[in-house]
């Protein structure tokens, strides 16, 4: 397949000072790449060479098979379009005419506009879903919707490769994910590259065909984000110290401190991960089970470093493993339970109640109390009723 | 359809400044003999020669000028991407003081009692050339924009501590004269002066057309401008020229009118509501044509016979629209 973007043996930084060194990419038609790493590990710099706003130090950047340098800028502006970390602030434009300047290199010298131009005026304004910004003043805008007008403006230009520094830099969540769910329907549907520095790892991981990693002034790593993303790498990249990364599921956790009030959380499928997340901001120290290995507790446990009692996947829990939950129960000074879902495989976790109860251990739970008369019967007289696990902090 | 009637109100309103300042000064012509002079050529020798040799042409000159330095500063504002650049900020007029310094205070008057106005032209012209030459010459080496101004600001300061010193050891008497020259008249402008300014409009307004697309590409900064195809160092060695030219023809006639070319940009901004350069360079001429007319005017008529420099007018009136209009925004350049 025809490479749209290829450097070979690339330099880049400002005058003599090298930024980063030896780059050698290609990038194919229609791939969403992304380039990871650091503040000040010299994205910005890689990108503003290869959209020929600096030049490089030495090496090469073809694009769609031509060397940039023998390109005259119109050339260079009908194969690349930018958005830069810039923000301009042209306040008296509307959003059409801030759209139509992506026109630029196509027009006559006068700069004026065709039937076709308006019209690939009109397609970039619906492609982002800017339709109604276009009789707006840009001044008027929030920067969601100036993000998406610069957006719009590149895709006016026409390219092959639209080149993007940081483009969710400001961005709500919301505004972020519309960003990024653009720039990737751009990239199957229009067939056109998409090459973006990203601060999100784990947006990144999920849409990127291939992701770039730099740090220290050279490519770390490169290649699709299953090969390339796991823990140590991302831990390495941002120098992560009291934070997990997690490469299965793609998100961050804090890790567990070294603190000794040790709560005891049963839970499983899903019901323990929040109260482990703010037993842990707030200074408990955690352990939970029983839990299986497939489980998503499992895994942010896991993350978390915390200690985890678990059953394999699939399997009833053992003897052993229960006996192992017991031990953990005598030095608990609380136990609470998650309200899990209880079915034929973790039925043992009630054994864990009745342990917690017989050694006159505080009992919380998260269900209501017909629920838990249901489940427990008589030992649900015993228990600590909880309206939601924020009042756990108030009481203990 | 708001652009076009501004334009046309605009405009009228510039004929109506036309003939009022036609028919006001030390000397009142009514209406109707002024019609009879100037379209039936009907000849009572004072009138006539006033308004044919005298107003005319300076009322011409002072609109032309006035449209010059407004689209100067519009394009030093939009390529600056500051809101308080004018015409000047390149050290034009600092140029242009420095030289006519040189001839009037130390006198290389070249045997002549007095000066010719002449001479002082040519040596302004002279003046704001070598500043343009050096800038343009400095223009594509510069890393970017915000250098350049820098540059330019700072030769202003160099040629304004020359010029003092100058002052410092000069004769009184022609220490004044250089004062009133520095702060412009219109007063003697004759035809032919004007016409050179006719000629030259028709010159730059090829140019100012061909320029308002990468212009318009650069309202989104000199990095975005680079992406989208412009030919960074051709356009700024053009802007540097253009608003050279632009400035400099102006100030080596009338010397260095203030204000004009700072206000004007904003008032078109914000009456025109845009910053589409394609609409902002014509709107920006024909106000400045109608603001420098009627502070031509007020510097004619209010302390008649004794005439005001333009530029304590045009500071007047323009520090304050500035003031107002910048309050009153809601958007920058």
């Amino acid at each position: 397949m025809k490479s749209v973007l290829k450097t070979e043996d690339l330099c880049v930084g400002y005058g003599k000072k090298e930024i980063v060194s030896g780059i050698s990419q290609r990038i194919l038609k229609g791939q969403f790449v992304s380039i990871l790493g650091p503040n000040g590990s010299g994205k910005t710099t890689i990108l503003k060479t290869l959209a020929k706003i600096i030049a490089p130090i030495k090496g090469r950047i073809y694009i769609n098979g031509l060397l940039l340098d023998s390109l005259s800028s119109k050339e260079v502006a009908k194969n690349l379009s930018a958005v830069l970390t810039e923000r301009p602030s042209p306040g008296l434009l509307t959003g059409f005419e801030f759209v139509s300047l992506g026109r630029y290199p196509y027009t006559d010298i006068f700069g004026r506009l065709t039937q076709r131009d308006k019209e690939k005026i009109k397609e970039a304004l619906k492609l982002v879903n800017a339709e109604d910004l276009s009789e707006r003043y840009f001044g008027e805008l929030s920067d969601g919707e100036r993000q998406k007008l610069i957006i719009a403006r590149a895709i006016a230009q026409d390219p092959k490769l639209i080149i993007l520094d940081e483009p969710t830099i400001h961005l709500d969540p919301k505004n972020k994910i519309e960003v990024l769910n653009i720039l990737y329907r751009l990239s199957k549907e229009k067939g056109i590259t998409v090459l973006v520095s990203l601060h999100d790892v784990d947006v990144a991981s999920r849409i990127s065909d291939l992701v770039i990693l730099v740090k220290d002034g050279k490519i770390i790593d490169f290649g699709p984000p299953e090969k390339v993303i796991n823990q140590e790498k991302i831990c390495k990249l941002y120098d992560l110290k009291d934070v997990h990364f997690n490469s299965k599921l793609y998100t961050f956790e804090l890790l567990k401190n070294n603190s000794r009030k040790e709560i005891f959380v049963i839970a499983g499928a899903g019901t323990g991960t929040p109260i482990y997340r703010m037993l842990l901001r707030h200074g408990f120290g955690i352990i939970t089970g029983i839990i299986h290995e497939n489980d998503i507790d499992f895994h942010v446990a896991s993350s978390m470093r915390l200690e985890v009692i678990s059953e394999k996947a699939f399997q009833e829990i053992g003897k052993n493993t229960l006996k192992k939950a017991f031990s953990f129960i005598d030095h608990a000074k609380a136990v609470i339970d998650s309200g899990f879902p209880l079915g034929s495989l973790n039925r043992e976790n009630v054994e864990l109640i009745h342990y917690a109860i017989k050694k006159e251990k505080q009992v919380y739970t998260l269900r209501k109390r017909e629920e838990a008369y249901e489940l427990y019967r008589d030992l649900s007289k015993k228990l600590i009723y909880l309206n939601d696990f924020y009042s756990f902090l108030e009481r203990a | 359809m708001r652009r076009i009637s501004l334009f046309i109100l605009s405009s009228i309103i510039f004929v109506f400044l036309l003939l009022i300042n036609l028919a006001f000064g030390s000397v009142h012509i009514p209406f109707k003999d002024l019609f009879q002079i100037v379209f039936l050529h009907s000849s009572d020798s004072t009138a006539s020669s006033i308004i044919w040799n005298i107003r005319l042409p300076r009322i011409l000159f002072a609109s032309l000028s006035g449209a010059y330095l407004s689209v100067g500063g519009l394009l030093l504002q939009v390529f600056f991407r500051n809101p308080i650049v004018g015409p000047y900020v390149l050290g034009i007029s600092a140029g242009a003081t420095l030289m006519v310094g040189i001839v009037m205070l130390v006198g290389i008057s070249i045997g002549l009692l007095g000066i010719h106005p002449f001479y002082i032209s040519i040596s302004a012209a002279f003046g704001a050339l070598c500043v343009t030459a050096l800038l343009v010459s400095l223009s594509s080496r510069v890393k970017d924009v915000v250098t350049l101004l820098v540059i330019g600001l700072m030769m202003g300061y160099l040629c304004y501590a020359v010029t003092s010193i100058l002052i410092t050891f000069a004769e009184k008497e022609k220490v004044k004269g250089f004062v009133l020259w520095q702060m412009g008249s219109f007063s003697g402008i004759v035809w032919k002066e004007f016409y050179i300014l006719l000629f030259s409009a028709l010159f730059l307004s090829i140019l100012l057309s061909i320029i308002k697309k990468p212009l318009n590409a650069f309202l989104l900064g000199e990095e975005y401008a680079k992406t989208m195809g412009v030919n960074i160092k051709l356009l700024r060695k053009l802007i540097v020229i253009i608003s050279s030219i632009l400035a400099g023809l102006v100030t080596a006639f009338a010397g260095p009118v203030a204000f004009i070319g700072i206000a004007v940009p904003h008032m078109a901004r914000l009456l025109f509501k845009t910053s589409d350069n394609g609409i902002l360079i014509p709107a920006s001429a024909i106000l400045g044509a109608d603001v420098t007319l009627m502070c031509d005017l007020l510097a004619r008529t209010l302390m008649s016979p004794v005439e005001l420099p333009i530029s304590s007018i045009t500071a007047l009136f323009g520090a304050p629209v500035v003031i107002f209009l910048l309050l009153k925004r809601r958007a920058t350049i």
